[in-house]
C-alpha cells in the first residue's frame, strides 16, 4: 500500500469539514459574532485611558516654569487639576480620596532648572488602586518627556510641538494599544476553540472508528480538518484588522508583508495547540475547558494584552514566553504602532516558529491511528 | 487479493482491568458467512477491532492467507470494509454527500463510482433518500447507508459490528437478503450480533462469550450436535457448563 499524501482525500476531509461549518449554527455564530463582540467590549467599552483624572497640586514656587509644568497636566485632558495651598493640603485631599493623585512642586523648582540642576517635583499616588496607578505612572512619563522639551532650551520651540503630540498618542492612546492586541484574542479563541472541538466531535460521535477503518491518513485527516479554520481564522483577522483601521482609526505603520506571515504563524500555533488538546481528550467537554484554560485565559491575561509583561515577576516573564500570544501581539503592535520590521520583530518570529514546530511534533506524536485506550 | 481467509491464533487482548478476549483461534474462510453471536461484552466488538488493527493483540496472532500465502497486513487493509456498532456517521451530512465523501476516502474512480452508486441505492432502496442528512434517517435506513459507505469500494472482507441492532423487523430481513448477496459473490462476511435468532441465518457460528469461543459450526448441525432447538438454549446450556 503506499503510504503517500493524496490531495483528493484532504479535499474530501475538507469540503465535508466545511459542511460541517456551514450547517452548524454555533460555530458559524461563534466564528461572526465574536469577534464583532470582543472589539465592542475591549474596544468600545472598556476604557483603559483614564481621563480627568483629579490631582491636587500645591505649586510652592510660583514660577513661569512651575505654572508650565501644570500645564503640560492640565492640557493633557487627563488630568483635572485643583490647586491646594500647601503640601499638606495636597495630601490630605489624597486621603480624603478627593484626588487620585498629588503633585507637589516645591519652592526653587524654577531655579534649580534655570541653572541646569535637576529640579524635582513629587508626584505622590493613591496606591491602594493598583490600576490607575499604572496609567498615572504611564501619562506621568509622557507628561515628563514633553516637559522636558519644554524646558530645555536647545530643542526648537517649532518642532517641539509636533513631536510631544505624537509622542503623546503613540504611548497613551490605550484603543490604539488595545485593538492591535484584540487580532491576538480573537485568533486565539477561534483557532483553539473550534479546532479543539473538531476532532473531538470526531472521537466522541464514532466517526473516528470509521475514519481511521479508511485508507485516509491522519496527516490528511488533520490538514483536511485545519484548512477550513485557518481560512475562518483569516477572515476574522481580517475583520478585526478591517474594524482597527476604519472603525477606531488605528494607524498602521508597518508592512503587510510582516504581519500577515505573523497572523498566518500565529494561527497555526494555535489550530495546533487546539489539535493537540483535541486528540488528548477524545472529548468535546473537555477540550472546550482545556482550550479556554490554555489558550484563551492566558492569552489575555499573560500575554501582555491587558498585564504588561515587563511588570510580571520574573518567573512569568520566562514562563509567559511559551505563550503564542505573547510573541503575536509583539508582532502586532509593532506592525500598526511603530512600525517595525522583520529586523525588529525577529525575536517574536523565531519564537514563533519554534512554538509551531513543538507544538506540531506533539499533535502528530499524540495522534492515534489506532483505537488503543 | 481475491479469496483471502483469516487465521486468528490464540488471541488475546486485555481492555482495562478486562480480559476482552481470552485465547480465540478461528479461521474465516472466503464465502462464508461468518455469525459472531454473543451477549453485550462479550468480546465481539474486540474482536472485530483486532482484526481490523484498531487494535494490537496482547498475545497470539491475526493473519491474512490468500492461496496458501500469509499476506501482509498493509496490502489487505484496503479490501476491508468495516461497519462499526457505534453510530457513526454524520449526522448532518445527507445520504449522497457520505457516500461522495466515502468514494472520495476510498478514490474509487469517477465512473466505477456512479456505477456502484447506483447498484448500491438501488439494493438498499434508498434512493428516494438521497437528500436526507444522516441524523433523520430512521434505524434500518441508517445502518443501510453505513453498509453502503462501505461497500462502495467493493470489499473483499466485510466486518459488520451489530448491523442490526435497532432495526425493525422488516428492514433487518432486508439487510440479510444484502448480505447474502455481498456472499454469493465470494466475500468474507463477518457479522457480529447479540440476536441469537440471527445464528441461524449465518454459515457458520461461533457462540462467544467472555472472549471465548463456547461452540462453533454449521448452526444446523451444531443444534443437532448438543441436542437443542434454540441457539438461546445452547448459549444457556453453554454458559452453565463453563459456570460447573
Amino acid at each position: 500500500m503506499k503510504w503517500q499524501m493524496k490531495w483528493s482525500r484532504i479535499i474530501a476531509v475538507l469540503r465535508k469539514e466545511v459542511f460541517h461549518i456551514l450547517r452548524d449554527p454555533f460555530t458559524l455564530a461563534l466564528a461572526l459574532a465574536l469577534p464583532l463582540i470582543l472589539v465592542l467590549v475591549f474596544g468600545l467599552a472598556i476604557e483603559f485611558n483614564i481621563r480627568e483624572l483629579r490631582m491636587a497640586v500645591h505649586d510652592g514656587d510660583r514660577t513661569y516654569q512651575s505654572r508650565g509644568l501644570t500645564e503640560v497636566l492640565g492640557s493633557s485632558g487627563y488630568f483635572k487639576l485643583t490647586n491646594e495651598v500647601s503640601p499638606v493640603a495636597a495630601m490630605g485631599a489624597l486621603e480624603g480620596e478627593r484626588a487620585k493623585a498629588a503633585l507637589i512642586i516645591e519652592k526653587n523648582f524654577g531655579k534649580q532648572l534655570g541653572s541646569e540642576q535637576v529640579a524635582r517635583a513629587q508626584v505622590l499616588l493613591d496606591g491602594s488602586d493598583n490600576s490607575t496607578v499604572g496609567l498615572i505612572l504611564g501619562y506621568l512619563n509622557g507628561v515628563q518627556k514633553i516637559a522636558e522639551h519644554k524646558f530645555l532650551p536647545e530643542v526648537a520651540s517649532s518642532n517641539l510641538e509636533i513631536r510631544t503630540k505624537y509622542l503623546f498618542n503613540g504611548e497613551l492612546n490605550s484603543r490604539w494599544f488595545t485593538v492591535p492586541g484584540l487580532l491576538a484574542i480573537v485568533i486565539a479563541i477561534l483557532s483553539i476553540l473550534l479546532t479543539s472541538l473538531t476532532i473531538a466531535r470526531e472521537w466522541e460521535n464514532g466517526s473516528m472508528e470509521l475514519l481511521l477503518s479508511t485508507p485516509i491518513r491522519p496527516l490528511e485527516i488533520v490538514i483536511g480538518k485545519l484548512v477550513p479554520y485557518l481560512v475562518l481564522g483569516l477572515g476574522a483577522a481580517t475583520f478585526v484588522y478591517l474594524l482597527a483601521r476604519l472603525g477606531f482609526g488605528v494607524p498602521f505603520r508597518g508592512s503587510h508583508f510582516v504581519l500577515i506571515p505573523g497572523v498566518l504563524l500565529f494561527i497555526t500555533a494555535y489550530l495546533t495547540q487546539g489539535l493537540l488538546i483535541s486528540v488528548i481528550t477524545r472529548r468535546q467537554q473537555l477540550a472546550m475547558q482545556l482550550s479556554m484554560m490554555t489558550g484563551l485565559l492566558p492569552s489575555i491575561l499573560l500575554s501582555g494584552f491587558i498585564f504588561p509583561i515587563e511588570n510580571m515577576p520574573p518567573f512569568f516573564q520566562v514562563f509567559t514566553s511559551i505563550l503564542p500570544a505573547k510573541w503575536f501581539i509583539q508582532i502586532s503592535r509593532g506592525t500598526f504602532l511603530s512600525g517595525s520590521g522583520f529586523a525588529e520583530l525577529a525575536t517574536p518570529f523565531l519564537a514563533l516558529f519554534v512554538l509551531n514546530g513543538v507544538l506540531i511534533m506533539l499533535a502528530t506524536k499524540n495522534f492515534k491511528k489506532d483505537l488503543e485506550p | 487479493m481475491k479469496h483471502c481467509s483469516i487465521e486468528v491464533q490464540s488471541l488475546k487482548k486485555k481492555l482495562g482491568s478486562n480480559q476482552a478476549i481470552d485465547g480465540i483461534s478461528a479461521v474465516f474462510a472466503p464465502g462464508v458467512l461468518h455469525g459472531l453471536i454473543g451477549p453485550e461484552g462479550a468480546g465481539k466488538t474486540t474482536l472485530l477491532r483486532l482484526l481490523l488493527g484498531l487494535l494490537r493483540p496482547d498475545e497470539g496472532s491475526v493473519q491474512f492467507i490468500s492461496g496458501g500465502q500469509v499476506v501482509d497486513f498493509g496490502t489487505v487493509r484496503p479490501t476491508i470494509a468495516y461497519m462499526p456498532q457505534q453510530q457513526s456517521l454524520y449526522p448532518d451530512l445527507s445520504v449522497s454527500e457520505h457516500l461522495d465523501f466515502f468514494a472520495a476516502l476510498y478514490e474509487i474512480p469517477a465512473d466505477l463510482y456512479r456505477e456502484k452508486r447506483t447498484e448500491l441505492l438501488h439494493l438498499t432502496r434508498l434512493q428516494p433518500f438521497q437528500d436526507r442528512p444522516a441524523g433523520q434517517l430512521s434505524g434500518g435506513m441508517y445502518k443501510k447507508l453505513g453498509l453502503m459507505c462501505s461497500l462502495l469500494r467493493s470489499p473483499e472482507i466485510l466486518l459488520l459490528d451489530e448491523p442490526t441492532n435497532g432495526v425493525d423487523p422488516i428492514s433487518r430481513r432486508e439487510l440479510w437478503t444484502l448480505l447474502y448477496r455481498m456472499r454469493e459473490q465470494g466475500l468474507l462476511i463477518l457479522v457480529a450480533t447479540a440476536y441469537m435468532d440471527e445464528a441461524e441465518r449465518c454459515g457458520e457460528v461461533y457462540l462467544l462469550n467472555a472472549g471465548r469461543i463456547l461452540a462453533q459450526g454449521e448452526p444446523k448441525q451444531l443444534l443437532e450436535a448438543e441436542k437443542v432447538a434454540r441457539f438461546d438454549e445452547l448459549f444457556l446450556r453453554k454458559e452453565s457448563d463453563l459456570g460447573l
